[in-house]
């Protein structure tokens, strides 16, 4: 925000461009390796290691509200994701679930903590990275269970007469090993894009309004910036929502490779 | 932890959980028929020099294997 108060004389740049996504080095000839967004997930992951390691340094009986935050996401993830989607078999998967969840909360959750507003995973790099290791686990999953072909004929040969086998198989290919990594990653970048170009849009809107020439149409800003505010509660649900949806779709494509032939 | 046994307690979140999967699998599903077969009946038009009927018909035969695949592997299975 002072970024924009203090560029209030001058004009706004508006409409917002995809510049927004491509921060600059923050030291000069770190190139893109030090930029905002990689400064954040290393502070994502210094958040997330602090949380735990202080929530469950002395557990008690009776847990103090940091260790009842802890245990409360671990459980979620263990009871209401790991175990309802992935059945007994669950339990093993809990922890990379519940890291999940919280890493990829965490860093969603930047989009609308002030002075900072913006998420990592608003650009594709971060949520692509996220997908690949969720098809590289599913797959390996797969493997150990069914062995390499065997894991292949399940994801793959569905029990179907043969004469429509053939237009099948390259649909399950396509779909499981494809399209299901890639819309894991376009569905958490795409959101927390748009959630943020849209705050960008009504919070920039408001100074151009304001800027304006006319004098009746000043006033208007204070309704941009109204419905700015509000939209930002309207994300906080999407931070949620998308981190549950990534973790729960996950934990359901592992299901579907551990799962027996029926 | 790795012994812990989840509590089975039926919860309105439940359904939520895999019917979510559910239906991103049958996304997924049609997404990859109408792209894989309609991209190969656009190699078709391509070669052949069809004018796009080759690109129709397996768009809608893609389709139409979708569907057949998501009520194969996510009809009438219930977990």
């Amino acid at each position: 925000m002072t970024r924009y108060t203090t560029a209030l004389a001058a004009d706004v740049p508006f409409p917002p461009g995809i510049e927004e996504f491509y921060p600059p080095s923050l030291v000069g000839g770190a190139g893109h390796w030090l930029t905002k967004f990689t400064l954040l997930i290393w502070i994502a992951v210094a958040i997330l290691i602090v949380f735990f390691l202080v929530a469950y340094r002395s557990p008690k009986m009776v847990p103090t509200r940091m260790q009842w935050m802890a245990e409360s996401v671990y459980g979620f993830a263990r009871d209401r994701i790991a175990g309802d989607l992935i059945g007994h078999e669950g339990a093993r998967f809990a922890s990379y679930l519940a890291t999940l969840f919280c890493f990829i909360f965490v860093t969603n959750a930047f989009a609308i903590i002030p002075f900072i507003q913006i998420s990592p995973n608003s650009h594709i790099a971060f949520p692509a990275v996220l997908a690949v290791i969720s098809l590289v686990m599913f797959f390996w999953v797969g493997v150990r269970r069914h062995g390499f072909w065997g894991y292949l004929k399940h994801a793959m040969i569905p029990p179907a007469p043969w004469f429509v086998l053939w237009l099948l198989i390259p649909i399950e290919f396509i779909s499981t090993f494809i399209v299901r990594p890639f819309t894991l990653a376009v569905r958490l970048f795409a959101n927390m894009f748009a959630g943020h170009m849209i705050l960008l849009v009504f919070t920039l809107g408001g100074f151009v309004l304001l800027n304006s020439a006319v004098a009746f149409v000043k006033p208007l800003s204070v309704f941009s910036w109204l419905l700015a505010i509000a939209l930002t509660f309207l994300e906080a649900l999407v931070i949620i929502l998308q981190a549950y949806v990534f973790t729960v779709l996950t934990a359901s494509y592992v299901q579907g490779a551990l799962a027996e032939d029926h | 932890m790795a012994g812990d046994q989840p509590p089975q307690r039926p919860r309105g979140s439940d359904d939520y959980s895999s019917g979510a999967g559910k239906g991103w699998t049958a996304v997924a599903y049609l997404i990859s028929g109408i792209l894989v077969w309609g991209f190969i009946g656009w190699l078709v038009d391509r070669w052949l020099d069809t004018g796009g009927l080759a690109t129709a018909i397996g768009v809608v035969v893609g389709a139409a294997m979708a569907v057949y695949l998501i009520v194969l592997r996510l009809g009438g299975t219930t977990r």
